[in-house]
């Protein structure tokens, strides 16, 4: 089975937010980019089934401007992947749907039987890429999923989709589009001598012109014009109590009558 | 024709969601005295149709209900090309849950539309829709112009007020639309569990979630967390140390592996604050803390914090607002 993981250079979960000179995104001065989050768990997700399914293999996606993406594509190396695929840009992508797009393109040209995405990238939390990816592609597309087994005597996935009110139970054979939302491990680190070897591997690159040429037919456009931090949150306001009724009453008056959140 | 505006909603117990009146509400907002028209999956009915009047809906349009193997995105999308064709839609709104973000996604795409999800605010700006919304778990707020001649925004639950009831009788009609489009043969729904949230509000949809972590225990002593929770008619929700542990299902679980929560109230208590539970719940409008360990994380973002031994605070928080309410 081919297995495409679609990735996105993030920010380190740990890195201090602040808006940039033009406050229009993220200052990304000395920003470490990173694979985390729902991303994290796709990766493990597509390992975990390559070895489950023996000949199969994992390429790794990523669309995005050097250095950050070529350096998270090398991380997927360094986990396991067995190729990966660098789609150039030559600046910060910040519109999902161009990004669908632009995966869907280089999809077509070399389909996988599963397509794997994080449910929601880890900055930007917009969850589009995976329907976008399956719309686009004509392809069954379902998000946040867990549980993604594959059933071997009915050649097909089973999975679960988790609704608001429902947890759905599914089976579907290839081809298909998962927006994962938990993989069934928490993901594996790398080890240094992978590391090491990533760094001699070959990273598969399809030039920014050819992307921009394939999405450059899209109106529809998603800008940021603005990135703005919450004022700060002043800590909690701990609750003086000399019995555990007391703590109660002050906290059910200060919903009721300063945060005025009682029901 | 004016360009037109279109809600799509969902449907539970036979009426428009919260979240769908919601949209409805931001709809004709916006729409400031255009016909919005409302778009949902199921039969067509009068009491539908004039309770989502009431919420600034002009025309309903009905799609046949998704069957089973018919539940997602794709499978719903040429109905929906077909109504927004016909209405010359120039934006579509519906609510930021599961299935509204991936019918989001899979109709931008087709649809050579602009997108956004999580959306908090909407306003038409110089050069197309202007959204709000928050980023990075709830640590920072963007905005994004929406340009070019289509958008789909999916509107964040709760974020924006339940619209004031108009008196508009007899102001809406209602199209029931012919079936378009095949489903694709293949994926097949095998079976389906009700997420467990015991007699309250849906996780994704509730105003107030209580939600307990490794401090309350054992699953036995995890009821005194759905106590609270029905006292005050909210959620139930858990850390990953509750789920892992087998005490409640992974459906409650909030974070970073779970479910994102926006609620007017979230009651974490027994759960320490580590960054994977706090990105799930971050963007709640009020944080309580309860915990016996005045150093836990959980503390720093929260607005009350109460240091203590939960076994005695929550008893004592259950017939306070017992009394406080009248039952
Ligand atoms: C990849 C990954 C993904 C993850 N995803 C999630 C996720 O989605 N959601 C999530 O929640 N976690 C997630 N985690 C786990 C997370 O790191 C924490 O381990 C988890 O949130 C801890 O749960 P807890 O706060 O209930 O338990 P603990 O951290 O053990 O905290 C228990 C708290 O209860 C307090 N307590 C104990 N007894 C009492 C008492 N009698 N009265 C009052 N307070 C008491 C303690 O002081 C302590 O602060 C993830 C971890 C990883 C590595």
């Amino acid at each position: 089975m081919e297995i495409a993981v679609c990735v996105k250079p993030v920010p380190d979960p740990e890195t201090r937010l602040r808006p940039g000179p033009d406050q229009r995104t993220l200052d990304v001065e000395g920003v470490k980019f990173v694979l985390a989050g729902y991303d994290e768990s796709a990766v493990e997700q597509a390992l975990l089934l390559r070895d489950q399914l023996p000949g199969s293999t994992v390429r790794a996606l990523a669309y995005g401007p050097a250095p950050r993406t070529p350096e998270v594509l090398r991380s997927c190396l360094a986990l396991g992947c067995d190729s990966v695929t660098h789609l150039e840009a030559s600046a910060p992508v910040d519109d999902p749907m161009a990004v669908a797009a632009a995966l869907a393109h280089v999809l077509a040209s070399r389909p996988a039987d599963l397509v794997l995405v994080g449910k929601q990238a880890l900055d930007d939390e917009e969850g589009l890429v995976a329907p976008a990816l399956g719309a686009l592609l004509e392809r069954p597309s379902f998000s946040s999923v867990t549980d993604l087994r594959w059933n071997p005597e009915r050649s097909r996935f089973t999975f679960q989709r988790s609704t608001d009110t429902e947890i759905e139970r599914w089976e579907a054979p290839v081809p298909l589009v998962i927006g994962l939302q938990q993989a069934w491990n928490d993901p594996r680190t790398a080890k240094l001598p992978n590391i090491l070897k990533a760094r001699r591997q070959p990273i598969d690159t399809v030039p920014a012109a050819t992307i921009e040429a394939a999405v450059a037919g899209r109106n529809g456009r998603s800008l940021p014009l603005k990135f703005e931090l919450p004022a700060p949150r002043a800590g909690a306001r701990m609750i003086d109590y000399s019995t555990p009724a007391e703590a109660a009453e002050r906290l059910v008056r200060l919903l009721r009558e300063e945060a005025k959140v009682f029901p | 024709m004016t360009p037109g505006l279109v809600v799509i909603g969902e449907l539970r117990d036979g009426r428009p969601t919260e979240a769908s009146r919601e949209a409805a509400g931001v709809a004709y907002q916006l729409a400031a005295g255009a016909p919005v028209t409302g778009l949902l999956f199921g039969s067509p009915e009068d009491s539908l149709t004039s309770s989502w009047a009431r919420d600034g809906i002009s025309e309903v349009c009905f799609l046949p209900p998704p069957t089973d193997a018919a539940r997602q995105a794709g499978a719903l999308i040429p109905g929906v090309l077909s109504v927004l064709s016909e209405r010359s839609a120039e934006l579509v709104l519906l609510p930021s849950t599961t299935f509204g973000r991936e019918l989001a996604g899979g109709l931008a795409a087709r649809w050579d539309a602009g997108a956004a999800t999580g959306v908090t605010a909407i306003h038409r700006g110089a050069a197309g829709w202007e959204v709000r919304r928050p980023v990075f778990g709830g640590r920072a707020t963007e905005t994004r112009s929406l340009s070019g001649p289509r958008a789909v925004v999916a509107l964040r639950p709760r974020a924006f007020p339940a619209p004031e009831p108009r008196d508009l009788p007899g102001a809406s009609t209602q199209r029931s639309m012919p079936e378009v489009g095949a489903v694709a043969k293949g994926p097949t729904l095998v079976g389906t569990e009700p997420v467990l949230t015991g007699e309250g509000p849906a996780l994704g949809d509730a105003t107030i979630v209580v939600a307990g972590g490794r401090g309350v225990r054992s699953a036995d002593q995890f009821h005194l967390i759905e106590e609270l929770a029905a006292a005050l008619d909210a959620a139930v929700g858990a850390s990953r140390a509750v789920t892992d542990a087998g005490w409640r299902p992974t459906s409650l679980q909030v974070g970073q592996t779970g479910r994102t929560v926006t609620p007017q109230l979230y009651i974490a208590v027994g759960i320490s604050g580590a960054i994977q539970h706090i990105v799930g719940m971050i963007g709640s409008r009020v944080i309580v803390a309860i915990n016996s360990d005045a150093s836990a994380p959980i503390f720093k973002v929260a607005d009350y914090g109460i240091v203590g031994d939960l076994f005695q605070i929550v008893p004592a928080l259950l017939a306070e607002i017992r009394r406080v309410r009248g039952r």
